[in-house]
């Protein structure tokens, strides 16, 4: 994992106090709140519905088992107890006191974390692959490629005012688990075939409003280039990217207007004026970042357990969970281990102050105290030997963490919705609750397969309804909460944009109505066909005479 | 402000130390729980509510001041829309923390 230099520290520490005394000067009245609020959302301090709202970043989605005991700290000591995981691998706290917050930034800066980069129209937090590094698909670990532009890309004073907020991802793996189609800019980490490293480059994806698939604008950028690639893009956007409507302010707006051959062509036009500067890293500062993310030393192991294969055999939640929560890792032997955090009837996302301690504890123990944080909302134990599992998921399952239905139907996406969000139409998370109790049978679950389903309260997607199997978006209907049905979106690397079926249903409507598309690609569905094929060789109308006509 | 009114207003704003929801009460004080809050029937008295509101924000006592339909719950005043009935409680979906647990989550007169 990366560790900070004394310039991170410094920089973090200095900023938590600059903070302090920005919070005293407005709990003084030296400061208006039209002048504090630009101040706090830099250091990811909202204000929601109920109360103050902190998002910290979790980088890259990448932690540590001692960062995320002080997690659980922060939880219990000025929230109350429990903190949400969210799709842009961060944590978000609902109930922190202003008056407190200098304190919760001091905690989280003496464990290298922090909350900038959470909000405002900067470059946002770089997401990532949630088994970066570790799984056996890939090409390279895009975690020292997410490091740089993290590092370039903190308080850039020229992309700190973007026309738009702007959002990073990388992915090095065949499978895109990190949705990079969907973002402002997405990376594919490649090789060509002299075995270079390099990227392919995609601009203009966004959901919001106006959802957008990134267009690939270079397929081959040369690893060295990568930063001064990226201002180039980003200077085209700084320059015209609309400033007179936030609605049509993001990147995907104005690559829409230019068309994606002429962004490429002012893209390169701009980088051959900078590509001989010193914007990119020398090759030592790269090679001393990739360092810090050095595969740890496992040994190869046998992928045949017998332990794991006896439990396997008469436990048929072991079973399930083994096939669904464990990712093959490069180094025969080991996975990775996704932790579902979407219990059938809880909240998708949040964890307990108690269950962060103990994914701590199993991470020290079993996953070199490693942890990630999947933007589906869920955790994972990297780097896990197989014949640990059996321990592993009898901790998880005591503690309610051993639900074994990661990428099916139940492992929702559900953003805060009207129960936390001040923007929101509708509620989100009983959908998802309701949902769960609906399906609450995983003999069923098994035989439905692979179904992503993702709710947003409101257009602003934070839940990617857009990019879901099935995709559920809350609107306001004269004051009452009502829900459109949304089919066929992708967020992997097969990206597509979710259509919308029909008219709205209520909250009891749009669950029967799930259940009536479940019912049809189960009676359409070709042997070994998931979900999404089906309803893309099916196409929607047999979807809507289901849905519709015996209503 | 000459405005336009459909029906009683009142209004709720955020307590600038910790967010806390707050409702407005007749005297200018504010309280934690929406059975208080001064209910204004015409457009005149919703800008001597707004007029009081705005002197604890300018106080720095309160933040985001929102003027809200009004309507009556066992005979008192509560928001007319769930947006602002959520916001009143607590989220639905965790009944066990949030203002609706105890409106005394901390003391109610504030
Ligand atoms: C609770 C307070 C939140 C507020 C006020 C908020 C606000 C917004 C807004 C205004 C947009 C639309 C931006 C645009 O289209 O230009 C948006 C998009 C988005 N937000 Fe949130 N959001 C909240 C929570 C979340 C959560 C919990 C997540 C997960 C970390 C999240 C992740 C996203 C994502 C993934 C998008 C869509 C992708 C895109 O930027 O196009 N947001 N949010
Ligand atoms: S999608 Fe809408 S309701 Fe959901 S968190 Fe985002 S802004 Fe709030």
């Amino acid at each position: 994992m990366y560790a900070y230099d004394k310039y991170d520290h410094a920089l973090v520490n200095a900023r938590v106090e600059e903070f302090r005394d920005q919070v005293n000067r407005r709990v003084k009245g030296e400061l208006t709140e039209e002048e504090f609020r630009p101040l706090r959302l830099m250091n990811g301090l909202y204000l929601q519905l109920h109360a103050y709202m902190l998002r910290v970043a979790v980088p890259y989605g990448t932690l540590n088992g001692t960062q995320m005991r002080k997690l659980a700290h922060i939880a219990r000591k000025y929230d109350k107890g429990y903190g949400h995981f969210t799709t842009r691998q961060n944590i978000q706290y609902n109930w922190p006191k202003l008056s407190e917050t200098p304190d919760i930034l001091q905690e989280l800066a003496d464990v290298e974390m922090h909350a900038i980069q959470t909000s405002g129209n900067c470059i946002r937090n770089v997401t990532t692959d949630q088994f970066a590094g570790a799984t056996a698909d890939e090409v390279a670990d895009p975690r020292p490629y997410a490091e740089l532009i993290r590092q370039w890309s903190t308080f850039h004073p020229e992309f700190s005012f973007l026309p738009r907020k702007f959002k990073i991802a990388i992915t090095g793996a065949d499978i895109d688990r990190a949705a990079v189609k969907w973002h402002d800019i997405g990376l594919v980490v490649k090789k060509n075939d002299a075995g270079e490293i390099g990227f392919e480059v995609l601009v203009g994806g966004g959901m919001g409003r106006t959802p957008v698939i990134a267009k690939t604008i270079r397929d081959f950028l040369p690893e060295k280039d990568l930063l001064s690639y990226l201002e180039a893009i980003l200077r085209v956007y700084n320059e015209q990217g609309r400033r007179d409507n936030k609605y049509k302010a993001r990147i995907k707006i104005l690559v829409d207007a230019l068309g994606a051959d002429e962004y490429a062509r002012q893209t390169e036009e701009e980088w051959q004026k900078i590509k001989d500067q010193p914007i990119d890293f020398p090759a030592e500062e790269a090679a001393r970042i990739k360092a810090y993310f050095a595969p740890p030393p496992l040994q190869v192991l046998s992928d045949d357990v017998p332990a794991v294969d006896e439990l396997a055999k008469k436990n048929f939640l072991f079973a399930a969970w083994l096939q669904n929560n464990t990712n093959q890792h490069k180094v025969p032997g080991h996975v990775n281990v996704t932790i579902s955090l979407k219990p059938h009837g809880g909240i998708p996302g949040d964890a307990t102050a108690e269950q962060m301690d103990l994914v701590a504890a199993l991470a020290d123990e079993y996953s070199q105290g490693e942890l990630r944080i999947s933007h589906e909302q869920n955790l994972i134990l990297p780097h896990v030997a197989k014949k640990d599992l059996p321990a592993i998921w009898t901790d998880l399952d005591e503690a309610g963490l051993g639900i074994p239905n990661a990428g099916l139907l139940t492992d929702i996406i559900a953003c805060p919705g009207l129960d936390y969000c001040s923007l929101a139409n509708a509620r989100s998370i009983p959908l998802a609750q309701q949902l769960g109790k609906r399906f609450d049978d995983f003999k069923r679950l098994q035989d439905i397969g692979p179904l992503k389903i993702k709710i947003s309260g409101c257009i602003n997607s934070c839940g990617h309804h857009h990019a879901g199997h099935i995709g559920i978006l809350g609107v306001d209907r004269k004051g009452e909460e009502n829900y459109q049905l949304l089919l066929g979106g992708s967020g992997a690397e097969d990206a597509s944009k979710a259509a919308i079926l029909g008219p709205g249903f209520d909250e009891n409507g749009i669950i029967d109505a799930v259940e009536k598309v479940v019912a049809v690609y189960l009676g359409e569905r070709e042997e070994g066909e998931e979900f999404l094929a089906t309803y893309r060789r099916v196409g929607p109308q047999v979807f809507k005479e289901a849905v519709y006509d015996a209503r | 402000m000459a405005r336009k009114i459909k029906g009683p207003q009142m209004i709720v704003a955020n307590r600038l130390l910790d967010g806390r929801v707050v409702f407005l009460k007749a005297d200018g004080g504010w309280s934690a729980v929406a059975a208080d809050a001064a209910v204004a029937a015409d457009e005149a008295g919703v800008d001597a509510l707004e007029a009081l509101a705005q002197k604890s924000a300018d106080d720095n006592f309160v933040l985001s001041i929102e003027v809200i339909d009004a309507t009556e719950r066992d005979g008192k005043p509560y928001p007319a829309h769930m947006k602002f009935a959520m916001q009143a409680l607590g989220p639905s979906v965790r009944p066990d923390l949030g203002y609706q647990v105890s409106p005394a989550w901390e003391q109610t007169d504030l």
